[in-house]
């Protein structure tokens, strides 16, 4: 049996009276695209905030690697790499003394540090802005220099929290390139997205969260043809029909978090709401 | 385009990562930070420029002062030290060390600690990086050492050590090594404390209990100053905060204060001396310890905003049909008889809803009237003052309020796009804020006059109090004038209330220099008036020198007023990116 690069076992995580993740069980095998989604405040970033160690779950266990991350941290985090939802980069910094601080922070020698930084910030076209303070960057070019942050040091998993969030399409594109190859190389992405599209392309295996709980999980095939597991202890495998075996992802999704079965949002409301509109 | 080379080795049977590695990446980033911050120009353009060389100049007259503060304590703690030995006082050692031990952790408290404050680097921050345990605290407690309250704790305790050797050179070795252990004692006291602090203060209801309590502890040390040491008996009694701490002598043995006073005079008794030495690891490996049990629920990942718990979803209230617009009533007041046009009145809604919701500001609001009642009530300080109470008074109260005009957007935040965009007047929006400062003001000045009124012994002579409000309107409508101009300019983006952000002032630290430039300057004008008058004999001569200048400061106001919409026009860069900052 192969040990799954995550492992997340009845996860749950309060806060007061409030339950941003309910019991959530997760496993995502080595090597796969999984997408993680949900509509906004369903717990997706709490989610990843705590697979990646940045926050203590309630209750419940995740293992990154077949590692304790509890126990583990300080390893496993060497082998991981987020792109958070803030993005936590430092502002009074250039893009290249950045990377060559994450670089040095994940043990890497300073020859390899400077060769990947040079590689990256070419690969990001970010090299011609290389003097720039990273607070005077556009927001894509954030993103881009986070995420290559997160891959300087070779991760074995990737956590990726809305990468694709106010980058250009050239960017988007030359990132989905660069994630796919990680995919051929062996490397694990864990990837949250608002856009249906891109999941739906670029991930083999989805989980759908709402409302702090696991509402559906498995392949797209599993998920298109209508059948999906249920992450929750004492609940088997589920066979939901949902009438048309090919379905795009938007209308899954849709119909699984909540919304009407054509998948048509507006239709929800009721016809007097916002009548002054034109 | 660049192909990406793999990665070399296989993560998993990595070489575990030096801790100097790690130790001198964070230590190179801190100080990259520090270069960028000082050095690096941003692409702002010529008004940036000025605003630095003003600042520079600013900072030539002030850091002066700083440094007078700085040099006070430690001289002072140098001295005490070589008098409580050389007079044969050893005992005052202990009181001493403990004065040292307070100042440090008040001033640390009150969050004086500038270097502390930069935005740009939290170091919570690097828990995400793959670091153990054992290397995060090191970095926890050597980061953020450059703070004032620790160079200037640290200067006095050496400069205490350095007076004990003097008066007694075979005590110097002794008292080296104690001092040392005791500034460590003392930074990991206050590391301790800051990292509880920073834990309780994340919840606003704690913050606000605690700034009150901070405030009453500064009103009560006031309230007991001015009881025990009166005005007039200034110099000729000695501190009564220096006579408690000597009548206390005997439990002080059982502080850390005591501990490091008794290694050093203990020292021909070696096992007393090694003893008390003990005392101080003790406490000093306790305050470690606490630190870091705090340090190691931040490290496994524990959450301190109250954001989430923000996020539990409401029920929605019942709609009701949107009333239809009235385009013609959207920039006229005139359309419904109102005093101020919709855009005013829905921006004086919007400030009115965040000053009710901000007890912190409640608590600002009273505090300095707490000190006009306390000084008030002094019988010896009203009766030789009293005429010139009432302007020394309003001008004190004067000085929190009105930091508040200089930053008038800093709390919008992202919130300033609506305003650009939306087809309103910024006249309106800056007309709204600065009514909304201006009904705190008035309402602050109001009680001040009022409480001084009530309390002082005789009453304050009509002619004062004309020239007290004519000169309160000159200050307040150049404050206006400048804090509008400066709002607009170099404004400073901050959210109110929030815990990391609780040392950091709401306006730039040139506007704080500006507000105290301005406010002292008014100050200073008002000696020679008050002068001239007493020797002329003309109590009505202010009346004549401050009614033109608060009608010049007015008409000064209105011009800034009537040109807003212009200046952001023409600041608007910088005015949004200063403010639309995350």
């Amino acid at each position: 049996m192969t040990i799954p690069a995550i492992d997340a076992t009845a996860l749950t995580r309060r806060f007061g009276d409030f339950t941003a993740v309910d019991n959530v069980n997760l496993r995502v095998d080595a090597g796969q695209f999984f997408g993680f989604l949900g509509p906004n405040g369903a717990g997706k970033s709490t989610t990843i905030k705590m697979l990646t160690g940045l926050l203590a779950p309630t209750s419940g266990s995740i293992r990154i690697l077949g590692g304790d991350l509890q126990a583990n941290s300080a390893d496993i985090k060497r082998q991981i790499g987020v792109v958070p939802e803030g993005m936590a980069l430092f502002g009074r910094l250039t893009a290249d003394e950045y990377l060559q601080f994450v670089g040095r922070m994940y043990g890497l020698d300073r020859a390899t540090t400077l060769n990947r930084t040079r590689e990256l910030l070419e690969f990001m076209q970010l090299a011609g802005e290389h003097k720039k303070l990273i607070a005077d960057f556009s927001h894509g070019m954030q993103k881009k220099l986070a995420l290559a942050a997160a891959v300087i040091h070779g991760p074995r998993v990737l956590f990726l929290d809305e990468p694709f969030e106010g980058v250009d399409a050239v960017a988007a594109g030359t990132l989905k390139s660069m994630l796919l190859r990680m995919i051929a190389r062996g490397a694990t992405i864990f990837l949250t997205s608002h856009v249906l599209e891109i999941v739906e392309r670029l991930c083999t295996h989805i989980a759908i969260i709402h409302r702090g709980q696991l509402v559906a999980q498995g392949s797209l095939d599993e998920l298109r043809a209508g059948a999906w597991r249920v992450g929750r202890p004492g609940i088997q495998e589920g066979v939901v029909s949902l009438g048309e075996a090919k379905r795009s992802l938007e209308q899954i999704f849709l119909e699984i978090v909540g919304a009407d079965r054509e998948g048509n949002p507006a239709a929800t409301a009721p016809e007097q709401e916002l009548s002054w509109l034109s | 385009m660049v192909e990406l080379t793999g990665p070399e080795s296989v993560p998993g049977s990595l070489p575990p990562i030096p801790a100097s590695t790690q130790l001198l990446a964070v230590a190179w980033l801190r100080w990259r930070i520090f270069v960028n911050g000082m050095f690096r120009k941003r692409p702002n353009g010529n008004r940036q420029i000025a605003g630095m060389v003003f600042a520079t100049l600013l900072r030539l007259i002030v850091w002066p002062m700083l440094a007078l503060i700085v040099v006070g304590p430690v001289a002072a703690s140098g001295f005490f030290a070589w008098m409580a030995i050389s007079q044969g006082h050893p005992q005052s050692l202990a009181s001493l060390l403990l004065g040292i031990a307070l100042l440090w952790q008040f001033v640390s408290i009150n969050g004086l600690s500038i270097a502390a404050t930069i935005p740009t680097f939290d170091p919570a921050s690097l828990v995400r990086f793959p670091l153990r345990f054992g290397r995060y605290f090191v970095l926890r407690s050597l980061l953020g050492l450059m703070t004032p309250s620790t160079i200037v704790g640290c200067l006095a305790v050496l400069a205490a050590a350095v007076g004990i050797g003097v008066a007694n050179a075979s005590l110097a070795l002794p008292a080296l090594v104690v001092m040392a252990v005791y500034a460590l004692m003392n930074i990991y006291l206050t590391r301790m404390i800051g990292a509880w602090m920073e834990r309780w203060l994340a919840n606003r209801r704690f913050r606000e209990i605690f700034s009150m309590l901070m405030a009453l502890f500064a009103v009560s040390i006031q309230f007991l100053n001015l009881q025990r040491n009166p005005m007039r008996a200034h110099g000729t009694r000695s501190s009564w905060i220096i006579a408690v701490l000597h009548s206390s002598g005997s439990y002080l043995y059982w502080l850390p204060s005591g501990f490091a006073a008794q290694a050093i005079l203990l020292v021909k008794h070696p096992l007393a001396a090694v003893a008390q030495f003990a005392g101080l690891l003790a406490s000093t490996a306790l305050f470690a310890a606490v630190f870091a049990i705090r340090l190691h629920k931040q490290f496994l990942g524990e959450y301190l905003s109250e954001g989430a718990a923000r996020s539990v979803p409401v029920q929605s209230a019942p709609r009701e049909k949107a009333p239809e617009p009235e385009p013609a009533a959207l920039s006229s007041p005139d359309a419904s008889g109102a005093i101020f046009s919709p855009t005013v009145t829905a921006c004086l809604r919007k400030e009115w809803f965040i000053l009710r919701g901000n007890g912190m500001q409640l608590i600002g609001l009273i505090t300095p009237l707490m000190f006009v009642v306390i000084f008030g009530m002094n019988r010896s300080f009203s009766a030789i003052t009293s005429k010139y109470f009432l302007p020394s008074a309003i001008a004190y109260v004067l000085i929190a309020a009105l930091s508040s005009l200089y930053n008038i957007f800093g709390a919008d935040g992202r919130g300033v796009q609506l305003y650009l965009l939306a087809p309103i007047r910024m006249l309106d929006v800056v007309l709204a804020k600065n009514l909304m400062s201006l009904a705190v003001i008035v309402v602050q000045v109001g009680l001040a006059w009022i409480i001084i009124c009530v309390l002082a012994r005789a009453p304050v002579p009509i002619s004062m109090q004309i020239a007290t409000a004519l000169w309160t309107v000159f200050v307040v409508a150049m404050n206006l004038a400048i804090g509008t101009l400066r709002s607009i300019q170099a404004p400073r983006h901050f959210v109110p209330g929030q815990a990391r952000q609780l040392r950091v002032s709401p306006t730039n630290r040139t506007s704080a220099l500006l507000v105290l430039a301005v406010l002292f300057g008014c100050m200073v004008l008002q000696i020679p008036v008050a002068i001239a008058s007493s020797y002329l004999k003309l109590p009505w001569l202010a009346v004549w020198v401050f009614g033109p200048l608060a009608v010049a400061a007015v008409f000064a106001y209105a011009l800034i007023l009537r040109s807003a919409e212009r200046l952001i026009f023409a600041a608007r860069d910088v005015f949004a990116e200063e403010l639309c900052k995350a």
